[in-house]
């Protein structure tokens, strides 16, 4: 399944496919300038970033700290103030004034000729840009969640599975040691056999009230950034704290079952598989402009008989993170190294070498660069973070509803509910349209 | 035989009687009178927040002004199911101390109302039977400072100082320390309290306590290496007194003269659940939907809470930016809950399209409705939905719900 792919078959193949239909304005590879790095330059993967907001910033730094992996030449954002924080990190890291700016990704897409983009844009614009990147043939690293709709996701998949991608989502604690301890050990079954799962994730955001309307700034195309999403004034409320409103993102809930719903399904080796039943509830602020779940609370069950509780993490005794329960005890783990059991034993455990050694990987984002030399499959692909962000998508569907969903995983559908069924996708706002694969 | 028919009836009929009492309405009293707050606003909001609820009947009851002859207050406490107080001033007559005392210990019901944690300093019983008090020449005598600590572990502090901190007025958050008691059973885990003074460091007895819910003074993320972990202060207590419970809420301070601290639904839905849960031992009220959140605090104007009726009449004059969104939030709880229900969802689907019908209703309310609507709608809705598509400022949410009925 996997074939060796070099870059170099990657240009090949992108550049046979895209000839005919696209410019190529930069016959001379920034790379081949070759600045005095460890590696030869023609190893350095070229790479350009659409969204550059905090975490795409975030994202650059952590890729440009591998030294010497990554040329980034090319920059996207709907915010220019982000567009040149971004081309001074990258010219200073270039030593040069070359890396070039857009304003709009289709034009960053018909023009740039890359070996890799990095992805970092409000949910509710993942399902055209990721797609139209996807279908460009170049490899990715995506910011999780994968989606902002069931709809979205399932296309984005589709597309990425259409064209073979090489795919890296921004789910790095799977490139964490104790996060990838923990899965190991439930995998092996050192805490026996499991059949529930605890998965804490953060409380809502403090609300603000609706503030007034106000003048777009200069430096913000407001119409863009919307995209897809219907048409409302501005009100401050952008970069960031559109994580807080629906029509942009799921809230915390959404954002990270692409964390911890992710890793429970990796230590399960249920990275392939959805829940068939999610019922719950959510607490949705009375007032103000914010209207993501502030606390919420459901429970998943699936066709192996595992059940998935996923809750605000003040509502759950360990709190954040992922808690395997198993006949044997239970294994939990977080952020900043946690990694405890109902036995300190169970972590001295020593995972023989005919046992299973889930894919290590000690920095994310090096993982991904070498994969895209080397072609084979990164830490974290495409499907397995669209199977967590699809338990955050369906408990947003259950909470709303306030039914108990039926979900066939097969036909990929709601089942025998005309109500929630709708709810699986948003309308898009005119003249845009979720691309076709 | 015929007596015995009659005492049947009889019985029959008290039973009854007994039912509707003790199954529909709490007699309660509010008992104020005294104190430094304007307790004048407090028990007339208190009286008004318990009637509106429709399962208590509160009635005031003022004690003699301060300095007067208290001997001739002589409340029958047996009389009610619940007591209020709302007091804090001089020392009562010996014998309505024992006749309270009595009412608590053979199971009446007390709540402790913000200021009456001040009350009564030298009187043993009130001092454990409120749990934990503070002011009026309290300190480590009165007993420990009680609170919780970084890891969730209730502290009894013994060091020496005085009982009782006020804070600056503010917006605070509240943290449910037991969310498997009746009273605070299914809310929020974190929510808002509006613009009261929180207050903190009470010491008391603090016998068969529990402490419900504290303030909290950070997020409990991020564990910052080398922080002064926080203590979280009581802010709604449980007490268990002889065969009474005592339900003791820090809340709703009344002094700013917005009455704002009373009108928040934090305190009003915590004091509604506790005093029940005082008088009874259970709680049937539903958690209402305009309790707060951690995304911030609720305003009740009037201690009313929202009804069917009032949402929609409210709802056609929406505007983005300067009307509340409760009203929307409130029939959006109504869906949710009816769900399965197709009658009470198509009653409110009519609701819905009445209001896209309604000439005088607002762009911004047609919008909100037709989101709605985009999902929860059934074929009764198109025709409404349809006829709005000429509309420019509709044109693009018709199109979002359409699409949206449409392709199901």
């Amino acid at each position: 399944m996997t074939k060796k792919t070099t870059r170099r078959d990657f240009l090949r193949r992108s550049a046979a496919i895209s000839a005919g239909a696209f410019v190529f304005p930069h016959i001379v590879r920034p790379s081949a300038l070759g600045l005095g790095g460890v590696l030869p330059p023609s190893d350095r993967v070229v790479i350009g970033s659409i969204g550059v907001g905090s975490q795409g910033m975030s994202n650059m730094r952590d890729f440009l700290a591998l030294r010497n992996a990554v040329q980034f030449v090319a920059v996207c954002d709907v915010d220019t103030d982000h567009l040149t924080r971004a081309k001074e990190t990258v010219d200073k890291a270039n030593g040069n004034k070359d890396c070039r700016t857009y304003d709009d990704f289709r034009e960053f897409l018909e023009k740039e000729q890359l070996d890799a983009v990095a992805l970092a844009l409000p949910d509710h614009w993942h399902g055209i840009v990721y797609t139209e990147v996807i279908n460009k043939k170049v490899a990715v690293y995506g910011e999780k969640p994968i989606s902002r709709t069931i709809e979205d996701g399932k296309t984005i998949v589709a597309a990425a599975k259409k064209n073979n991608t090489l795919w890296q989502t921004g789910s790095w604690q799977r490139s964490q040691p104790n996060f990838h301890r923990g899965a190991e050990l439930v995998i092996n079954g050192r805490a026996g056999k499991i059949t529930h799962i605890e998965v804490g994730l953060p409380d809502g955001n403090r609300g603000i009230g609706t503030p007034p309307i106000q003048e777009v700034p200069a430096n913000l195309n407001w119409d863009m950034w919307l995209g897809p999403a219907p048409k409302v004034p501005y009100r401050g409320v952008v970069h960031w704290d559109w994580r807080w409103i629906l029509d942009y993102s799921g809230g915390q809930l959404t954002d990270w079952t692409g964390h911890h719903v992710d890793i429970a399904n990796w230590g399960m080796g249920m990275e392939y598989m959805t829940p068939v039943e999610i019922a719950g509830s959510g607490v949705y602020p009375a007032e103000g402009l914010y209207d993501a779940p502030v606390e919420y609370d459901f429970r998943c069950k699936y066709e192996n008989g595992v059940t998935m509780r996923v809750a605000n993490s003040s509502r759950l005794e360990l709190g954040m993170g992922t808690t395997w329960h198993g006949d044997l005890g239970w294994i939990h783990t977080d952020r900043n190294g946690v990694l405890t059991a109902s036995d300190p034993k169970i972590l001295d455990e020593v995972i023989e070498e005919n046992e299973i050694h889930l894919y290590k990987s000690d920095n994310h984002w090096q993982n991904f660069v070498d994969c895209v030399r080397s072609g084979k499959q990164p830490i974290a692909p495409i499907e397995p973070a669209f199977t967590a962000c699809m338990v955050g998508l369906l408990g947003e569907i259950a909470m709303t509803t306030g039914q108990t969903i039926k979900w066939d995983p097969e036909k990929q559908e709601i089942t025998d509910n005309t109500r929630a069924s709708r709810l699986v996708g948003r309308p898009y706002r005119k003249p845009w349209t979720l691309p076709t694969v | 035989m015929k007596k015995q028919y009659l005492i049947i009836l009889f019985a029959v009929i008290t039973a009854l009687f007994t039912a509707c009492q003790s199954g529909d309405v709490y007699k309660t009293l509010i008992l104020t009178g005294q104190g430094e707050h304007n307790w004048k606003y407090s028990s007339s909001a208190l009286q008004q927040i318990f009637d509106e609820a429709e399962l208590f009947k509160a009635e005031i009851l003022n004690t003699p002004a301060q300095g007067e002859d208290m001997s001739t207050f002589k409340p029958d406490f047996s009389k009610y199911q619940l007591v209020v107080l709302d007091y804090n001033g001089d020392s009562w007559s010996d014998e309505t101390k024992a006749s309270f005392v009595d009412y608590v210990r053979n199971g009446g019901g007390l709540v402790v109302y913000h200021p009456s944690v001040k009350a009564f300093p030298d009187w043993p019983e009130y001092n454990e039977m409120i749990g934990l008090g503070g002011f009026n020449g309290r300190d480590e005598t009165s007993g420990p400072l009680v609170y919780y600590g970084m890891e969730g572990v209730v502290v009894d502090d013994t060091t020496e100082g005085p009982a009782g901190a006020v804070e600056e007025r503010a917006d605070f958050e509240v943290r449910i320390q037991v969310n498997d008691h009746p009273v605070t059973q299914g809310l929020p885990v974190r929510w808002m309290q509006a613009n009261d003074v929180m207050l903190t460091n009470l010491r008391g007895p603090a016998k068969e306590l529990q402490i419900l819910a504290t303030n909290s003074p950070r997020m409990m993320y991020w564990r910052r290496p080398g922080a002064q972990p926080p203590k979280y202060f009581p802010v709604l207590m449980a007490i268990n007194y002889g065969n009474g419970r005592v339900f003791n809420t820090v809340l709703g301070n009344v002094d700013d003269g917005s009455g704002v601290a009373m009108q928040s639904v934090g305190f009003i839905a915590t004091l509604l659940r506790g005093a029940e849960w005082a008088a009874s031992g259970s709680v049937t009220q539903e958690v209402p939907f305009d309790f707060p959140t951690a995304a911030g605090p609720v305003i009740r104007t009037g201690f009313k809470a929202v009804t069917l009726d009032e949402a929609f009449n409210r709802i056609g004059s929406y505007e983005t930016g300067s009307s509340s969104t409760k009203y929307m939030t409130f029939i959006r709880r109504q869906i949710t809950d009816a769900a399965g229900d197709e009658k009470t969802l198509l009653n409110l689907e009519k609701k819905m399209v009445n209001v896209l019908k309604d000439a005088n209703a607002t762009a911004d309310a047609k919008k909100l409705i037709l989101r709605e609507l985009s999902w929860m709608g059934t074929d009764y809705s198109i025709d409404a939905i349809n006829s709005l598509s000429s509309n420019p400022e509709l044109q693009e949410m018709v199109d979002f719900a359409l699409t949206r009925l449409q392709a199901n």
